[in-house]
C-alpha cells in the first residue's frame, strides 16, 4: 500500500479487514526465489493484466499497471508463459534469470474472445448470431446500484431507461425495441446459466464478470418460450487458473438533483397574484389571503423542499483462488444509497461464493450460492396526485402533490416545527395534509432476502461426450410495511390530518427451481468441428403472498398488528382485489432442447437448434410450442482472395432465422375463474357469493416471434477500426393481449392471441483505436434505428385503446404501437367572433381552449363516433445511441460515456394539475399568460380561469406532448493508477466519477427516460401506455470518489 | 489393471451413466402432463364450479352483488339527478364533475362514464344470471330450492333489462353466458323483443318464486316479480295486464303500508311489511355498507358543518371529515314546492344542511344513525307496496276505471296525512304528482317523465327556470350552466362510447 495517500471514509472497517487478510496472505506465499520483469507492447507501452504462469502448473500472477510482474519460482529451469488477450502468447524459459522483460506482439487472430452464449460459450469467430458481450472491467467506476444502469449507452440496439430515481429501482431494458402489448417486454435474465425470476436489479454489480446480450432469435431460441424479448446472460466472477488474488473496491459520493427540468411553478407572490386576478375576472372580491400578493415574496418551494443531497457508497471485497483440484471465488459487498427525496434509501448486503471441484480430468462439480439482503424505504411517489396512496401496489403521487401545493403555505414553520396541514380552511378547495410530513413520517419499507444458488455435476462419458446435470434454486422473501401515522393523509382531497392511522403490510415468499440435464458431444475430424447438445429441463415457480390492511393504531409510535383496532377487509373502487387477502401464484415449464454447431475449416459455421416448451400458463389445447432456429456465418477474411487486401483484418458475414416465444401473460389467465368475493347481504346476514368473473380461453397459446438477422463484422487496419452491422426484422404473431371486450358480456377482458407486430432496425457498432502507444484513445460508438408497425389485429379488433386514466393511446393496423391519441390545440377562443365562427365542444366558451376540428363536422368531440382526436406523438424512440471515449495516458485514464435517443415524445402528465385553471393548485409560471379578456388574450396556450377547465385538463391534447429527444452525459470517470512497489499489491487505482452530469434536451420535464403509471406502479406500464410522466422521483447527478486495489 | 478389467469397468460406467440418464429422462416425461397442470389456488374455476346446489346458491348471491355498487355509485345519477327533482351545487374549486353535471343539465355525451358504469353494472347482473340459468338444469337437486334459485336469477335479469331498455332503448339481449371472443357482443335487439323477454322472465319468476312470507327477507319474491311485471305493463301501457298482476300482489295480503312514512326507511325497519324489493346494505368496514347520503351533502362542507347538520337528525357517526368536492342530488326548489301543505312526507324526506352559512335542502329519508362516517346502513328501495298501489291506481284510471282507482291512491295519501281525493278529474295528473312526492329520491322521476311523454316539456321549462336564476339552483354568483344545457331533451341515453368502440354492432 502506498503511504502517500490515506483513506478517509466509512469503509475503514473493511480496510482494516483487508490489511489483515493481506498480511496472512503474505505469510503463506512469501518464499522461494523471485523472478520479475516488465511487459510492454511493440510500441513500448506497458501492458497491465498480462497472465504470467509457470508452464505446467497453476502458479502465476499478472502484470500490474506499470506492466511489472514478480513471481516466486522453485524450479530455475521452468518455462514461464505470458499471455494476454489480443497478443501472441510467449513461452520463455527462465534459465536461472531473475529478471525477464517481455515484448508481446499483438495478434489479431486471438482477438477472438470467448463469448458466453445460451447453454455454453463460443469463440467470437464462431458466433453465428447477434450477440454482444461486455466485460465488467469496461463498466467499472460507475456509481449505481444495479448492473443494467451501467449498461446505458453501451449496447447497440438495447434501450435502457431509468424510469425513476428511486434508489435501487427503475431500470427498463428493451432489446431491439421489443414490446408486447401486455405480455411482459423485459428480457430474460440468465445468471450463470439459470433463468432467474425477475431481473438482476438486486444483484451486486461487483459480482458480475461479464454480460452477454443475445439479440436475435437464433441466439435466444434455446430459451424458447421466454426468449422473445432477448436474453441477458450474466456470468459471475470465477477464479482464473493459477491466480489467487484479493480485490477491494470502494466509492463514496454525493447525489444532487439538477436544476434543469424541475417544473417551473409560480412562487408565493405570483400565485397570490394569480388567485387575485381569478377572483377579479369573475367579478368577485379576492379573498383576504390574496389581496396583497407582495407579502409572500418567493414563498415556499414545496418541490425543492422535499429534496436533499444524499450520499451513496459501496464497498466490496472479492477473493479468488484456483488450483488443479478446486477453484473458489467469493465477493462480499455492501451498498448504501440514500435517495435524493427525503426519507428514501436503499441498502444491500450481498455475498456470492462460486466453487468448482475437479476429480481427475473427467468429473467436475460445483456449488454456487449468492445470498443477499436489502432494505429499501421508498416514499409513495411516481403517480398522479389523485392516486390513492393507500395500497402497496398503487403508491400514489406524493411528489406531484407537493408540486401542486400553494406556495404561500409553509411546509416548515420558522421555528422548525411542522404544520399538520397545507390548506386554508374555507379558502382552499381541498384539505391537504402537510406533504412534507407525509414524506418524512410515513414508513414504506421493503426488506428483501434472496438466495440464488445452484449445484452441478459434469462428467465425461467417453471422449468428447459429457453430461451435465444441475439444480438451480432462486428463492426470496420480501416483506413490505407501510405505516401512516395520524399526522399524515392518504392522498389528494382525503380527510386532513389528524386521521386514523393505517397500515398495509404484506409478505411474499417465492421459490423457483430448475433442473437441467444436458448432454454435449464435441468432436473434430479433418476440417470439421462439430458440437452437439441435447437435453431437457424442468422448472417450477411458486409464490405465496399475504397482505393485511389495518386501521386505527393506538399510538403512532407502535406499528405492530395487535395495536391496530381494525382489520380493513373492504375492496376500494379501482383496486383489483380486497386489501386484506392471500394470493398464490404458480407456473411450471418443461422443455426439450437440441443444438448442432458445425464449423468447416474454421471459416464456415452453421448452427441449428430447436427447443420444445410446455407451459402451465396456456390453455389445454395449446400448451406446447416448438421454437426452431438456424444461423450461419462465414469468415470471409480467412479466404485466400481477401488475404492480399491489406486493410481488411476481419470480415465475417452472418445470417440467422429463428422462432422464439413469450409466455409472460401471468398465471391462470386461460381459466374462467370464479371469484368467491361476490357476497350479498340479506337483512343484515352475509350470504357468501361466487361468480365467474373471467372469460376462459382453452386455446390461449404462445406469442411467437419470428426473427431474421443479417450481420457483418468488419475489422480494418489490424483491428484499429472495427465495425459491426446488423439488420433485423421480427414479426411477433399471436400477440398475447388482455383485450377489452364489450362489457355487455359481463366481462371486461378476454385473454387471447390477437394480432401481429413487426419490428425492424439497423444497428451499428463502431470501435476505433484512435491512438495507440503512450496515449491510448479508444472510441466506441453504437447507434440503432428501430421502428415498429402493427401488421394485423384479429377479427373483431380494429383498434386498441390504451393509455392512462383516459389519456389515450391508439394501436391500429398499419401504424406504430401505442401512439399518443389526442386533440390538437389551436389557441383559445379569443373573442366572441372567434367563438361564433369556430367549431366548439359542449363546454366551450369564449376564452377557453380551442381544439382543431379534425373530422370537419363543426363540433369538437373527444372519443365516441365523431372523434376529433388524431396522432399527436410517438413514445418509442426511433434512434438510440451511445458513445464511449476512453483515453489512457501514463497512469491516468479518462472515460466519457454519452447516450441518448431521438424520435420519441412524452406526455407531461404533471400538466393535468399544474395547468389546472380552477385555482385549486399551484400552477406553472407560464400560466400567467393566459386568456383574461379579448383585449388580454395571453399566449394562446391557456384559457380563462372563470369557467371549468375540464376539457383542456381532462382531454389529452398536443399541449401535453413534449419532445423527448436527448443526449445525456451518462458518465465521466477520471482515474489514476498509483505506482506501487510492494510486491503483494497488484495495483491501486483512484478515480473520480460523475454520473448523469447533464442532459441536452428540449424535454421540459426532469427525465426524458420516464415511463410512469397513473398509480405510480411501474409494472403497470406496457406498450399501450408508454411515455407518461407523472412527477417521478428525480434522477440525480452523482459525484463520487473511489478506489480499486488488488492484492495477491 | 488388465485391459479386460479396464474395458469391463468402462462398460459398467457407461451402463450406469446411461441408466441414470434414462431414469432422469423418464422422470421428466412421465409426470409431464401433471407437471404443467396448475390451477389457481386463490380462485375457483368454471371447471370446478356450478356443480352443486350450494354452488348455485352462491352464484345467485353473486348475482345480487352488483346492485350494491350500482345503487350507491350511479343509479341515482342517471335517474333522480337526470330530472327536475334535484340539482348539484356548482363548486368552482372542484371541476372533476362534468359527467355528473351533464346528466343534470341534459348535455350527456356518449362518453359519460357514469351512464356507462350504470349500463355495465346492469349487464354484470345479467351475465351472472345467465351463468346460473344456463347451467342449473344440468345439475340435479331439490326442485323447490332449484325453482327458488332460478326464480331469483330470472327476476334479476328481468329487472336489469327493464332498467336498460328504459334508459337506452335498443340494447344487446344476452340470454346465455358469453364464453369466447365470438359471443361477447350481440346486435342490438328491438325494444319490443327486449320487453317480450322481460315479460317472459318476469312471468316465469313469479311462478317459480315463493311469496314474501316464506322467502328470506331481502331476496326476490313472487310479489316482487309481479310488481316488476306490473311496472313493465304500465310502461307498455298494457293497462289491463298491469291491473291483473298488480291486483294479485294486493290480494296476496302479504303487503301493507307502514303506518308512518318516515318509518318505511328506518335502518331498524329493513324489509318491512311495505317492502317489495330493496337493495341490501350493512354498515361496517367489511365493504357492504351504503354511502349515498354523503355525496348528497351540499358540498363543500367543513366537518363541523356536516356534524351540525347530522346532529339535527340525530345522526352522529365517528370520523366525520370535511367534504370538499361538489354536492349532488340536492332537492330542487321545484321538488320542495311539489309537496302539498300538510304532507307528512315532506318533513320525512327533505331537511336542510347549512354549508358556508347558506341553507340547502337535503335528502333525509335515508339519513339514519350509523357508526362510522361514510359507512351507512341504509337500504335503497326498488319497489314498495305504496308504488304497487299507485301503479294499480294508474292502470285502473287509464282504463277509465277512475273511481276504482281512488281507494288505492287514497291509501297512500292517508298514510301521508293528506285528504282523500274524491274527484276523478285530472286523476292522471294527480297520480303522477303523487308518484313524484311519494317516491321522491327513489330513482323514479326521470323514467316517469320519459314514459308519460312529459319529459321534453317539463325539463325544458325547468331548464329555462335554472338558466333564468342560476343562483336559486345552487350556482355561486357569476356562474351559470353551460350555454348548451337543456337545449336538447333526449328520452334515452346514447349507448356508451366505450362500449360502442368495442362492439361491432353499434
Amino acid at each position: 500500500m502506498n503511504k502517500n495517500f490515506t483513506f478517509h471514509n466509512k469503509g475503514a472497517f473493511l480496510w482494516g479487514f483487508l490489511l489483515i487478510a493481506m498480511l496472512s496472505h503474505q505469510l503463506v506465499f512469501a518464499q522461494n526465489s523471485r523472478l520479475s520483469g516488465r511487459i510492454t507492447d511493440t510500441d513500448g507501452a506497458v501492458i497491465p493484466g498480462v497472465n504470467v504462469v509457470i508452464k505446467g502448473t497453476s502458479t502465476g500472477t499478472s502484470s500490474d499497471s506499470n506492466g511489472a510482474y514478480a513471481l516466486d519460482i522453485e524450479d530455475q529451469n521452468a518455462t514461464v508463459v505470458f499471455s494476454f488477450i489480443g497478443y501472441t502468447t510467449q513461452e520463455v524459459p527462465v534459465n536461472g534469470r531473475s529478471n525477464i522483460d517481455v515484448v508481446l506482439q499483438s495478434d489479431i487472430q486471438t482477438l477472438s474472445e470467448v463469448v458466453v452464449v445460451g447453454y455454453g460459450s463460443q469463440f467470437e469467430k464462431e458466433i453465428t448470431g447477434a450477440v454482444q458481450q461486455l466485460k465488467s472491467d469496461e463498466l467499472r467506476d460507475i456509481p449505481v446500484a444495479q448492473m443494467t444502469q451501467k449498461l446505458q449507452g453501451r449496447l447497440a440496439g438495447v434501450q435502457i431507461n431509468q424510469n425513476t430515481g428511486k434508489p435501487g429501482q427503475g431500470m427498463q431494458v428493451r432489446i431491439r425495441g421489443q414490446i408486447s402489448l401486455v405480455a411482459g417486454s423485459d428480457p430474460l435474465y440468465v445468471v450463470d446459466g439459470f433463468p432467474i425470476v425477475g431481473d438482476i436489479s438486486n444483484i451486486n454489480p461487483d459480482e458480475i464478470e461479464s454480460i452477454s446480450v443475445l439479440k436475435d432469435a437464433a441466439s435466444t431460441s434455446l430459451y424458447g418460450s421466454r426468449a422473445a424479448n432477448g436474453v441477458i446472460m450474466v456470468t459471475t466472477k470465477r477464479a482464473k487458473a493459477g491466480i489467487t488474488s484479493i480485490d477491494f473496491s470502494a466509492y463514496y459520493g454525493t447525489q444532487v438533483v439538477p436544476e434543469k427540468g424541475r417544473p417551473e411553478m409560480m412562487n408565493g407572490q405570483e400565485f397570490a397574484q394569480f388567485k387575485k386576478e381569478s377572483a377579479e375576472d369573475l367579478g368577485n372580491t379576492p379573498d383576504p389571503a390574496f389581496q396583497n400578493p407582495a407579502q409572500y415574496g418567493d414563498g415556499y418551494d414545496w418541490y425543492g423542499g422535499m429534496l436533499r443531497s444524499a450520499p451513496i457508497q459501496n464497498y466490496s471485497v472479492s477473493l479468488t483462488s484456483s488450483n488443479e483440484k478446486a477453484s473458489t471465488s467469493a465477493v462480499l459487498g455492501y451498498f448504501n444509497q440514500d435517495g435524493v427525496l427525503k426519507n428514501s434509501g436503499f441498502e444491500r448486503f450481498s455475498l456470492r461464493i462460486n466453487t468448482e471441484f475437479r476429480i481427475g480430468e473427467k468429473v467436475k462439480f460445483g456449488f454456487n450460492a449468492a445470498p443477499l439482503f436489502s432494505n429499501a424505504n421508498t416514499p409513495s411517489t411516481d403517480g398522479a396526485f389523485y392516486a390513492t396512496n393507500q395500497n402497496a401496489s398503487i403508491p400514489g403521487g406524493l411528489l406531484y402533490n407537493a408540486l401542486l401545493t400553494w406556495p404561500i403555505l409553509p411546509y416548515q414553520n420558522p421555528d422548525g416545527s411542522l404544520p399538520l396541514t397545507s390548506y386554508i380552511p374555507g379558502v382552499s378547495a381541498f384539505p391537504a395534509p402537510n406533504w412534507y410530513r407525509t414524506l418524512t413520517e410515513v414508513t414504506n419499507e421493503t426488506k428483501t432476502t434472496r438466495l440464488i444458488s445452484n449445484a452441478f455435476l459434469e462428467f465425461e462419458l467417453v471422449k468428447g461426450l459429457s453430461f451435465k446435470t444441475s439444480i438451480n434454486v432462486d428463492l426470496g422473501n420480501s416483506r413490505f410495511v407501510n405505516f401512516k401515522p395520524t399526522t399524515t393523509s392518504e392522498g389528494f382531497a382525503a380527510p386532513p390530518p389528524p386521521n386514523l392511522s393505517t397500515s398495509i403490510r404484506n409478505n411474499s415468499n417465492y421459490y423457483s427451481w430448475l433442473n437441467e440435464n444436458i448432454l454435449t458431444y464435441n468432436t473434430e475430424f479433418g476440417d470439421h468441428k462439430i458440437n452437439i447438445l441435447g437435453g431437457f429441463t424442468a422448472q417450477r415457480y411458486r409464490m405465496d403472498f399475504s397482505q393485511i390492511r389495518l386501521t386505527d393504531f393506538s399510538d403512532d409510535r407502535i406499528e405492530t398488528i395487535q395495536s391496530a383496532a381494525n382489520v380493513d377487509r373492504a375492496q376500494p373502487q379501482g383496486v383489483p382485489a380486497p386489501q386484506t387477502r392471500d394470493d398464490i401464484q404458480e407456473w411450471s415449464l418443461l422443455s426439450y432442447l437440441a443444438r448442432v454447431n458445425y464449423s468447416f475449416k474454421g471459416k464456415y459455421h452453421l448452427s441449428v437448434s430447436v427447443r420444445r416448451d410446455g407451459s402451465s400458463r396456456f390453455g389445454s389445447d395449446n400448451k406446447w410450442g416448438t421454437f426452431p432456429a438456424v444461423s450461419a456465418a462465414w469468415n470471409v477474411s480467412d479466404e485466400e482472395f481477401l488475404s492480399n487486401i491489406e486493410p481488411i483484418s476481419t470480415l465475417k458475414v452472418r445470417a440467422s432465422y429463428g422462432t422464439v416465444g413469450n409466455n409472460n401473460i401471468g398465471n391462470y389467465t386461460q381459466y374462467a375463474t370464479v371469484s368467491t368475493t361476490t357476497n350479498a347481504i340479506f337483512g343484515s346476514t352475509l350470504a357468501p357469493g361466487a361468480s365467474r368473473t373471467a372469460l376462459g380461453n382453452t386455446s390461449l397459446g404462445w406469442e411467437t416471434t419470428k426473427s431474421v438477422d443479417v450481420g457483418v463484422d468488419l475489422g480494418l487496419f489490424d483491428e484499429r477500426i472495427s465495425l459491426v452491422y446488423d439488420f433485423y426484422q421480427k414479426n411477433t404473431t399471436n400477440l398475447l393481449y388482455s383485450l377489452a371486450v364489450p362489457q355487455e358480456s359481463g366481462y371486461a377482458n378476454f385473454n387471447g392471441n390477437i394480432g401481429e407486430l413487426k419490428f425492424w432496425g439497423h444497428e451499428f457498432t463502431l470501435s476505433t483505436r484512435n491512438t495507440v502507444g503512450k496515449v491510448k484513445w479508444r472510441t466506441d460508438f453504437n447507434i440503432s434505428f428501430n421502428d415498429n408497425e402493427v401488421v394485423a389485429l384479429s377479427d373483431g379488433v380494429n383498434r386498441i385503446y390504451g393509455g392512462q386514466n383516459g389519456y389515450a393511446t391508439l394501436t391500429q393496423v398499419g401504424k406504430r404501437v401505442g401512439q399518443f391519441w389526442g386533440l390538437i390545440q389551436d389557441g383559445v377562443y379569443v373573442d366572441q367572433a372567434d367563438f361564433d365562427s369556430s367549431p366548439k365542444a359542449a363546454a366551450s366558451q369564449v376564452g377557453t381552449v380551442k381544439f382543431r376540428d379534425i373530422n370537419g363536422d363543426g363540433v369538437i368531440t373527444y372519443g365516441g363516433d365523431n372523434d376529433d382526436r388524431t396522432y399527436i406523438g410517438n413514445p418509442f424512440p426511433t434512434t438510440v445511441f451511445g458513445l464511449t471515449n476512453n483515453v489512457t495516458f501514463n497512469n491516468f485514464d479518462l472515460t466519457v460515456v454519452l447516450s441518448g435517443t431521438d424520435g420519441n415524445s412524452l406526455a407531461v402528465m404533471t400538466d393535468q394539475g399544474a395547468t389546472n385553471l380552477d385555482g385549486v393548485f399551484n400552477v406553472l409560471r407560464e400560466v400567467k399568460d393566459r386568456w383574461r379578456s379579448a383585449e388580454n388574450p395571453g399566449s394562446g396556450k391557456y384559457g380563462k380561469t372563470t369557467s371549468a377547465t375540464g376539457n383542456e385538463r381532462d382531454w389529452l391534447h398536443s399541449r401535453f406532448i413534449s419532445d423527448g429527444a436527448n443526449i445525456t452525459i451518462r458518465n465521466i470517470t477520471l482515474g489514476y493508477s498509483v505506482p506501487v512497489k510492494k510486491t503483494f499489491i497488484n495495483n491501486v487505482r483512484l478515480y473520480t466519477s460523475v454520473q448523469n452530469l447533464y442532459r441536452f434536451t428540449n424535454y421540459r420535464g426532469p427525465n426524458p427516460e420516464v415511463n410512469a403509471a397513473t398509480g405510480g406502479d411501474q409494472s403497470a406500464v406496457n406498450a399501450t401506455n408508454m411515455g407518461y410522466d407523472w412527477a417521478t422521483f428525480p434522477v440525480p447527478v452523482t459525484y463520487t470518489f473511489g478506489l480499486n486495489a488488488s492484492f495477491k | 489393471m488388465t485391459e479386460f478389467v479396464k474395458q469391463k469397468m468402462n462398460r459398467t460406467m457407461k451402463n450406469r451413466n446411461s441408466v441414470i440418464l434414462i431414469a432422469l429422462l423418464m422422470l421428466g416425461l412421465s409426470s409431464c402432463d401433471d407437471f404443467l397442470e396448475l390451477t389457481p389456488e386463490a380462485n375457483l374455476t368454471s371447471v370446478t364450479f356450478f356443480k352443486s346446489e350450494n354452488d348455485f346458491a352462491k352464484a345467485v348471491n353473486g348475482a345480487y352483488e352488483p346492485l350494491r355498487g350500482m345503487y350507491t355509485a350511479n343509479a341515482w345519477l342517471v335517474s333522480e339527478m337526470h330530472s327536475d327533482n334535484t340539482r348539484y351545487r356548482y363548486n368552482p374549486n372542484f371541476r372533476a364533475t362534468l359527467d355528473q353535471e351533464s346528466l343534470n343539465d341534459f348535455t350527456v355525451l356518449p362518453t359519460n362514464t357514469l351512464m356507462r358504469d350504470n349500463y355495465r353494472a346492469h349487464y354484470l347482473v345479467i351475465a351472472r344470471a345467465n351463468q346460473i340459468l344456463s347451467a342449473i338444469d344440468g345439475v340435479d337437486f331439490d326442485a323447490a330450492v332449484k325453482n327458488n334459485l332460478k326464480g331469483q336469477a330470472l327476476f334479476l335479469r328481468a329487472l336489469a333489462y327493464f332498467n336498460l331498455v328504459q334508459y337506452f332503448g335498443k340494447i344487446p339481449l344476452h340470454l346465455v353466458p358469453s364464453t369466447s371472443l365470438a359471443d361477447v357482443a350481440l346486435p342490438l335487439s328491438e325494444v319490443s323483443d327486449v320487453y317480450a323477454q322481460i315479460i317472459s322472465d318476469g312471468t316465469t319468476a313469479a311462478s317459480l318464486l315463493p311469496d314474501k312470507s316464506v322467502q328470506q327477507p331481502g331476496r326476490a319474491t313472487s310479489g316482487a316479480a309481479k310488481t316488476l311485471l306490473g311496472n313493465v305493463y304500465v310502461v307498455l301501457e298494457n293497462w289491463s295486464a298491469a291491473e291483473t298482476v298488480l291486483k294479485e300482489v294486493v290480494t296476496s295480503n302479504k303487503y301493507s303500508l307502514v303506518p308512518s312514512y318516515a318509518d318505511v326507511f328506518l335502518t331498524t325497519n329493513k324489509n318491512n311489511s311495505e317492502s317489495v324489493f330493496e337493495v341490501q346494505y350493512r354498515q361496517g368496514q367489511d365493504g357492504y355498507s351504503s354511502n349515498f347520503i354523503y355525496p348528497w351533502l351540499p358540498m363543500p362542507m367543513t366537518a363541523a358543518e356536516i356534524s351540525a347538520t347530522f346532529a339535527k337528525y340525530g345522526v352522529s357517526p365517528t370520523g366525520i371529515a370535511a367534504q370538499t368536492t361538489e354536492g349532488y342530488n340536492i332537492p330542487s326548489l321545484d321538488m320542495v314546492a311539489a309537496y302539498e301543505p300538510g304532507d307528512e312526507r315532506k318533513a320525512a324526506s327533505v331537511g336542510t344542511a347549512t354549508a358556508g352559512g347558506v341553507d340547502y335542502p337535503l335528502i333525509i329519508k335515508y339519513l339514519h344513525p350509523h357508526t362510522s362516517a361514510t359507512l351507512t346502513d341504509d337500504n335503497f328501495p326498488v319497489y314498495r307496496y305504496a308504488e304497487v298501489l299507485l301503479l294499480l291506481a294508474e292502470a285502473l284510471d287509464e282504463q277509465g276505471k277512475s273511481a276504482e282507482a281512488l281507494p288505492y291512491l287514497n291509501q297512500v295519501r292517508d298514510r301521508a296525512e293528506l285528504a282523500d281525493i274524491v274527484s276523478t278529474a285530472n286523476l292522471r295528473d294527480v297520480i303522477f304528482n303523487e308518484r313524484r312526492v311519494e317516491l321522491a329520491f327513489e330513482n323514479k322521476r326521470w323514467l316517469d317523465l320519459a314514459r308519460t311523454g312529459r319529459a321534453v316539456d317539463v325539463m325544458s321549462t325547468f331548464g329555462a327556470s335554472v338558466k333564468a336564476n342560476p343562483q336559486a339552483y345552487y350556482f355561486p354568483p357569476g356562474q351559470q350552466p353551460v350555454p348548451s344545457a337543456f337545449t336538447q331533451i333526449d328520452l334515452t341515453f346514447p349507448l356508451p362510447a366505450d362500449e360502442a368502440l368495442l362492439s361491432p354492432y353499434f
